[in-house]
């Protein structure tokens, strides 16, 4: 490319007409041809390296050694970013989530007690049981405390009506439901409802807690000119702003590595996989050790990473960019209110982070409707033939109990989703259709579930279909895995384009 | 939005020969060159020098009307890349009637369930060959037989001299409506078999290209706009249209007027009044004579971008004003003229 242009700008002024009429001697040509050459070079050299040292700047760029300007902080604290807390309540998540698998199918007080210390207890001596340390990735922190103190989730979840979930309960409340029922199940897995509680509290959670923590306080709430203003302390003895720290709380919450701007999309999930290979790019720091405060992927970062994957999505290096871009804004008004002008730029981030977030959590209702529709293909096609579709029923519950967790995560943003979330709920309803044609109903008064005849099999198919289209249409999700209706696009590209418009 | 650069104009005219679902695919092009020495060598009993100086001859490559053909393909190519984002698409239309098949039957039957996949493909690719084939005919009937849509169709059939490029010779508003054309019978017939057949509908092709596509223009689909009379035997044009068959369509004589509109069955043409077969020793002059009165049918061999572009919109306003007025002599002696040439 370069040569090229570099050819095109020596010829011109000798192919042009004016030049040869002028009759210049051949001496003199070569020479001024030589001092283009050389300017051209010098100027290539130079710009070149500017891209370079861009790129390279660029790359390099991490969520980190923001540095201390809050006036008259005579603390030794290099950098102001902080959001162990954040981190905390990823781990406590992790952790939930993999005990919401432990049940044995009997009642189980033990590991309902120690399911509602991860979720709202705020004792010492909780252990990490994930993310652990696997094989030769290893990680710096076991305990939860080793992180940051004194943190629970139930105390940062939304704290509304979840009216997709039976009862008319709270966020709390919803996920106390769930984590009670969790306990006395059978690895998290009721058969007789088709509930996947570990699937169900963990996507629910991610919504109610981090997405809703995030984008309807810290990027929102926290971002007005009175809430925690930047010329003082996020609270009284911190070492950081009110803005810098809002800021850094809802990075914390979307669960991407520091330096994600340098990982690909499969390296982070490789790294929330805890790969062993994936071990050198979580440990940016190269201290031998991944720390859990700055060096792990979780959650919704995780997920972005996901639909990135495809190729067809940037969100997990856009949310991330407009987080450190935001970050550095405030970083650069050094410890002073912001204005009005710098308040709106840092609103517009805000809602970069906020768009795209929402649609990572669409791609993910979208994906799991998809696998759900293809579920009920294999259930309806293995009861067809009289086969077991115990296994089946397992991974319909499984995926159902993902979309449905995602669903409620949609409903807990900044927005009231209004129309479209009751859609989406009645279009999913309280729990799977069942192979007898029926759906929850409800919660009676003992805390059962009740049921009543719903939609066939296949009209929970189109269910799904609409899901998905209701993603497209209303978030203009991109990624689009476990397309139900990939079919028509697939045929569409077979008959080629329609655009060429020959006649006869 | 739009992304209109130099280099996406290179890459639609390149891809439009380099991709075997296009007409002018160089393999077809050559193809339609070899059918065409062969035929002049052994049918027309000519040498092989005196063949290529025949086809290749710039009294035809090189004529006003030829290169009129060039400039327009270009152009087009243009007014394409720009129109093409505003223009609906199939997937549009093949969701939204899946989604409407859905509301009429609830349960989805899926038809043929036991079929193999290789029978289900091909019901899918001949189903929607002939559905477009037919589509194609019948846009192509309505460009001739409604005058609104002639005066934009006659872009097309001004050509005096033809060559393959000139199946691009068509005016932007032909263009859009064969286009739309395109959309809604692809749009259809993927919902259809989506819908009854499921993830078994598929399309059986050739070098990716349909193979009914392919079949067609590899047996020299490019010589219908061509100066090679190619023939078929009489009982073969009856089902399949030969380049011959076609060049009758653009010819001048009043005998073949409004002829042979179909692309590659001629079942169409038969069923609707309008087969004419080749005729031996066929000597044609192609372009345009008067339809009806010169007034409103305007004849203009000037093949200027001016009269191929901006005519069509002056002659609309003409029709236009004589159906407004009280008598509205285009449409009667239109139709006159057509019933006539339908009973001769």
């Amino acid at each position: 490319m370069i040569t090229i242009i570099i050819k095109i700008l020596i010829n011109i002024p000798f192919n042009a007409k004016f030049i040869i009429e002028a009759d210049i001697t051949i001496g003199f040509r070569r020479e001024l041809t030589m001092k283009i050459q050389k300017l051209l070079s010098a100027s290539i050299i130079i710009g070149s390296s500017l891209i370079y040292m861009n790129a390279f700047a660029a790359s390099n760029q991490a969520y980190s050694d923001f540095p201390v300007t809050l006036k008259d902080y005579a603390g030794k604290k290099k950098t102001s970013v902080s959001y162990s807390g954040q981190a905390t309540r990823q781990v406590l998540h992790n952790s939930l989530k993999s005990l919401a698998g432990k049940g044995t199918g009997e009642e189980n007080a033990e590991l309902k007690a120690e399911l509602l210390a991860y979720f709202e207890g705020k004792e010492e001596g909780r252990a990490i049981l994930d993310p652990t340390t696997k094989g030769a990735f290893v990680i710096k922190q076991s305990q939860v405390d080793d992180i940051s103190k004194k943190k629970n989730l139930a105390g940062k979840t939304y704290k509304g009506i979840i009216s997709g979930w039976p009862g008319n309960l709270t966020g709390p409340e919803v996920l106390k439901f769930m984590i009670d029922k969790a306990s006395s199940a059978n690895k998290g897995y009721d058969p007789l409802v088709g509930y996947d509680y570990k699937q169900l509290i963990s996507k629910f959670a991610m919504g109610a807690v981090f997405y809703n923590q995030a984008v309807d306080n810290y990027l929102d709430e926290k971002l007005t000119a009175e809430n925690k203003p930047n010329d003082k302390p996020y609270k009284e003895g911190a070492y950081y702003t009110g803005k810098e720290h809002s800021w850094d709380e809802g990075f914390g919450y979307f669960g991407a590595p520091a330096h994600t701007l340098s990982l690909t999309p499969k390296e982070v999930i490789a790294i929330t996989k805890r790969k062993a290979d994936a071990f050198a790019k979580a440990d940016a720091n190269k201290d031998g050790v991944v720390d859990l405060k700055t060096e792990m992927a979780y959650a919704h970062a995780y997920y972005a990473a996901v639909a990135d994957a495809s190729g067809k999505t940037n969100y997990l290096h856009t949310i991330t960019k407009a987080f450190i871009d935001g970050r550095q804004l405030i970083s650069d008004a050094k410890g002073e209110k912001l204005t009005d002008k710098q308040r709106q730029q840092l609103m517009a981030h805000a809602d970069t982070i906020e768009t795209n977030w929402e649609k990572v959590i669409a791609e993910a209702v979208f994906k799991y409707a998809g696998s759900t529709y293809k579920d009920i293909q294999k259930l309806k096609a293995t009861i067809d033939n009289n086969g077991d579709a115990k296994e089946i029923f397992r991974n319909y519950a499984k995926h159902w109990g993902e979309l449905k967790g995602f669903s409620l995560a949609l409903q807990t943003g900044k927005n009231n989703l209004g129309e479209t979330a009751v859609k989406l709920n009645r279009l999913i309803g309280f729990s799977p259709v069942l192979l007898g044609n029926t759906q929850v109903s409800g919660i009676d008064s003992n805390g059962a579930y009740t049921q009543k005849s719903s939609e066939t099999l296949e009209g929970y198919m189109l269910h799904m279909l609409k899901v998905q289209k209701l993603m497209v249409d209303t978030f203009n999700v991109k990624a689009r895995s476990n397309d139900g209706l990939a079919k028509i696009g697939d045929l569409s590209k077979k008959l080629g384009s329609g655009k060429s418009a020959e006649n006869d | 939005m739009f992304d209109i650069s130099l280099t996406n104009i290179f890459t639609e005219i390149s891809d439009g020969f380099l991709n075997p679902q296009k007409r002018v695919f160089v393999g077809y092009l050559l193809s339609a060159f070899l059918i065409a020495i062969l035929w002049s060598v052994f049918m027309r009993k000519n040498s092989l020098s005196i063949s290529l100086k025949e086809i290749l001859s710039p009294k035809i490559w090189w004529s006003t009307s030829s290169k009129s053909d060039y400039k327009i393909f270009a152009i087009n190519k243009l007014i394409m890349l720009l129109l093409s984002p505003a223009l609906i698409g199939r997937l549009v239309i093949a969701s939204g009637l899946f989604y409407a098949l859905y509301d009429i039957f609830p349960s989805r039957p899926i038809i043929l369930a036991d079929s193999p996949q290789w029978l289900i493909g091909a019901i899918f690719t001949l189903c929607y060959f002939l559905f477009d084939d037919f589509a194609r005919f019948y846009v192509h009937r309505l460009m001739h037989i409604w005058p609104i849509l002639w005066a934009f169709h006659k872009t097309h059939h001004s050509a005096e001299t033809l060559t393959p490029l000139t199946v691009f010779r068509t005016h932007p508003v032909e263009m859009v409506l064969f286009s739309l054309r395109s959309t809604f019978v692809q749009g259809m017939s993927i919902a259809f078999f989506v819908f009854f057949m499921g993830e078994r509908a598929d399309l059986i092709t050739v070098f990716s290209a349909n193979i009914f596509v392919f079949i067609f223009n590899i047996l020299g689909s490019n010589l219908r706009h061509s100066h090679t009379p190619i023939a078929y035997p009489k009982s073969l044009e009856k089902v399949f249209i030969s380049p011959a068959q076609h060049q009758i369509h653009h010819s001048t004589d009043i005998r073949h007027r409004d002829k042979n509109f179909g692309v590659v069955l001629s079942l169409w043409d038969k069923w609707f009044n309008s087969f004419h077969h080749s005729e031996t020793k066929q000597s044609l002059k192609f372009g345009i004579t008067p339809k009806v009165d010169k007034q409103n049918d305007c004849i203009d061999k000037s093949h200027t971008l001016n009269t191929l572009y901006l005519r069509p919109f002056y002659d609309v306003t003409m029709i236009a004003k004589a159906t407004l007025s009280k008598r509205p002599r285009y449409f009667i002696k239109r139709n006159q003229n057509h019933k006539h040439t339908i009973n001769t």
